[in-house]
């Protein structure tokens, strides 16, 4: 053996993939008890810090960026150097990426307990946060671009593509919607006004759903479901044309969050056109998801992280039917501010976003340990405890969202609306208790993987993995 | 195991037995593939009846209770909703059956749209039971009693899918999958559609 033989960097994805695990605990557990707010408003004790406002955006960023982003660079970080036959391009600027990011993430959820904000949806971080971000994202893109350019390998990986966007769209996002004017160390402001600044707003908040939580999860899709099924893409000409109708598509969908509001028609009905479209490569991935696990049913029945991989492209599939629906402004009329939107949001969130991490993670813990899972009954209890989790919250949300939006719109003979806030937010609590048991079945789940791949990987130690010796000339992937 | 010889006895009274033994059912249509005509007339189009006049006389009787005061709505405009009601129900009856077909010729498994069909109203059974609900229509109360009903439907189709349509349970759980994500879609789109053509002015108008 050479003295210094080149190997994979991968304790810094088993880091990452900790850190992710421990998000979901923390954001879902908030999720939990803001739902339980909701039922029972006295459990904020009369505290600011545990009212709803404040918790409800730890909820949203600790999922989004700690968990979500945590399990995207790991991920991001193993499949770059497995597809390119190299290690990691500047190591030592990764772990800074992940000690960065993660102080970023904790001390963000401090300043939203108490109450420093943007008032920004999913960008409520003040300004010295957003500095700190762009710093740890642009290292991120570095250590991602740096080992793609050392490549061994001829062709660029579609994962690689749909990671490569994410870094780069949510860079120009996060700049563009953040530019303000510090006033104080806790407090900025907006540099654009009124209407322009909701424009910017949709603009980052509906392309950070868009290259976030749906590109970024398809890079992870298109690397670990052809491993895990053990059958190449179903069809790589596909995920190339899905990959440029998604990137060109999705970054124009941002207005259908301001129907009826004061930005110009023309803007609204570009929102909703793009978003019909925006159905198109959503389903050609799908399709090419499901085609790829057809040639792999036998696997079925005998891995866990496949059944996860198969049900995250079901509900990839509602969400992304349902969303362009409610793009539409007639429908747009009744849903929007009502829960149907919230249960949309989470069918994607966790049927699609937890689901696919969980199948990925099942399925990487045990490779980066070198022994196999630690509880395979476990792994299939929390598939159960998943499916149903996402299923009740979902119907609840229905249920509450279409009863909301027909109450909202019903008049009196005089043609005033005829029930008041208070009237229907009472007739909500059934569903908000439902809702409740739901997404304590969610995150029981995934309590439950917690320990099992804790018990698997007992550390952070992970076997030695080395490129090929040899790197093929054949295209990756096809 | 049932007999090969005799066919399934089609009647509602089938129901009894979906509750009792769905195994041996499904054995039985895996064996004798019914014709889609016995399987529609024989027990089909009873529980497929059984939501919206379920829906027409609660309705009728109590008004929709959506958490606040009951909304009350006239009697041609319950029957009219009552009877779109029936015709989606048959939409969605055939179509999946036509789907489960599709896919049992792609899979290579057995093709034959009486055993589709009559797959889909076994399926269907909880459902239809579930949907008494509607006697009192109060939103939480169904969504409290559809969901168990839901969740008794999804396993008869995971269970019942790979007996019926003769395939292998791996394979079998991805094409129960495939439907499921085709209901879920084809629900998500009707509701779509119903706000549509309701923000548009078609349909009954409440409150006022």
């Amino acid at each position: 053996m050479s003295a210094k033989a080149v190997l994979y960097e991968d304790r810094i994805v088993a880091a990452f993939t900790a850190a992710a695990i421990v998000w979901t605990l923390v954001g879902m557990a908030a999720g939990v008890y803001v739902a339980a707010e909701l039922v029972w408003p006295e459990l904020g004790f009369e505290q600011p810090w545990l009212s709803f406002g404040r918790l409800r955006t730890v909820h949203t960023h600790s999922v989004i960026f700690g968990f979500g982003v945590s399990a995207l660079i790991g991920t991001a970080f193993y499949s770059v150097q497995r597809t390119s036959h190299v290690p990691l391009f500047a190591p030592r600027l990764a772990w800074f990426v992940f000690y960065a990011w993660q102080a970023t993430c904790v001390l963000g959820a401090l300043s939203l307990l108490a109450g420093v904000t943007a008032s920004k949806e999913y960008a409520e971080l003040e300004w010295p946060f957003d500095l700190a971000i762009a710093v740890a994202w642009i290292s991120f893109g570095v250590v991602f671009f740096g080992t793609l350019a050392r490549r061994k390998v001829g062709p660029i990986y579609i994962s690689n593509w749909f990671y490569g966007a994410l870094i780069i769209v949510v860079a120009m996002l996060h700049v563009v919607n953040s530019l303000a004017l510090p006033a104080t160390l806790t407090k900025s402001y907006s540099l654009y006004a009124g209407a322009q600044d909701a424009i910017v707003q949709w603009w980052y908040g509906h392309n950070a759903v868009g290259f976030l939580l749906t590109g970024g999860f398809l890079g992870m899709l298109y690397y670990f479901l052809p491993k895990q099924a053990e059958q190449p893409i179903w069809s790589y000409r596909l995920s190339i044309v899905a990959f440029w109708a998604f990137v060109y598509t999705y970054i124009w969908a941002g207005p259908h969050h301001l129907h009826y509001n004061a930005i110009p028609e023309w803007v609204q009905s570009l929102g909703v056109v793009m978003s019909l479209i925006l159905l198109a490569p959503s389903w050609a991935t799908m399709i090419n998801g499901v085609m790829t696990v057809s040639g792999a049913w036998r696997k079925l029945r005998v891995d866990p992280a496949l059944k996860f991989v198969v049900l995250s492209l079901a509900f990839y599939g509602l969400a992304t039917f349902e969303g362009p629906m409610m793009s539409i402004r007639s429908v747009n009329m009744m849903s929007h501010f009502t829960e149907w939107t919230v249960g949309h949001v989470h069918s994607g969130a966790l049927g699609w976003n937890a689901l696919i991490t969980f199948g990925t993670f099942y399925y990487l813990v045990p490779r980066l340990a070198g022994r196999p899972l630690w509880s395979i009954r476990l792994a299939n209890t929390h598939f159960w405890l998943a499916l149903a989790g996402v299923m009740l919250y979902v119907i609840a949300m229905w249920g509450a969202g279409v009863s909301q939006g027909l109450l909202w719109l019903t008049l009196d003979d005089l043609g005033e609306v005829r029930y008041g806030f208070v009237d229907v937010m009472a007739a909500m609590a059934p569903y908000y208790a439902l809702r409740l048991v739901a997404g304590g079945l969610f995150l029981g789940g995934a309590a439950l993987m917690a320990v099992n791949l804790w018990r698997t990987m007992g550390g952070f130690e992970t076997v030695p993995a080395a490129p090929p010796t040899k790197t093929l000339a054949a295209e990756a992937g096809a | 195991m049932t007999k090969t010889s005799v066919q399934q006895p089609l009647s509602p009274i089938l129901i009894a037995r979906v509750l009792r033994s769905p195994g041996e059912v499904f054995a039985a249509f895996a064996e004798q593939p019914p014709s889609a005509a016995r399987v529609f007339f024989g027990f089909a189009l009873w529980l497929v009846i059984l939501p919206p006049l379920f829906a027409y006389i609660g309705t009728a009787t109590f008004g929709w209770r959506l958490g606040v005061a009951p909304i009350e709505l006239p009697g041609p405009v319950i029957a009219a909703i009552s009877l779109a009601y029936f015709l989606l129900l048959l939409f969605g009856l055939f179509s999946t059956a036509a789907i489960a077909r599709w896919m049992a010729k792609t899979y290579g498994a057995r093709e034959s749209f009486g055993a589709s069909l009559a797959l889909v109203a076994v399926v269907g059974v909880p459902l239809a039971l579930g949907s008494a609900a509607h006697l009192y229509p109060h939103a939480f109360l169904n969504v409290i009693v559809l969901v168990p009903a839901l969740i008794a439907s999804m396993y008869l189709l995971y269970r019942g899918l790979p007996i019926v349509l003769g395939t292998e349970p791996g394979r079998g759980m991805l094409m129960a999958s495939s439907l499921i994500a085709y209901l879920l879609v084809a629900w998500v789109s009707l509701l779509g559609l119903t706000v549509v053509l309701w923000s548009r002015g078609i349909g009954p108008r409440i409150g006022a």
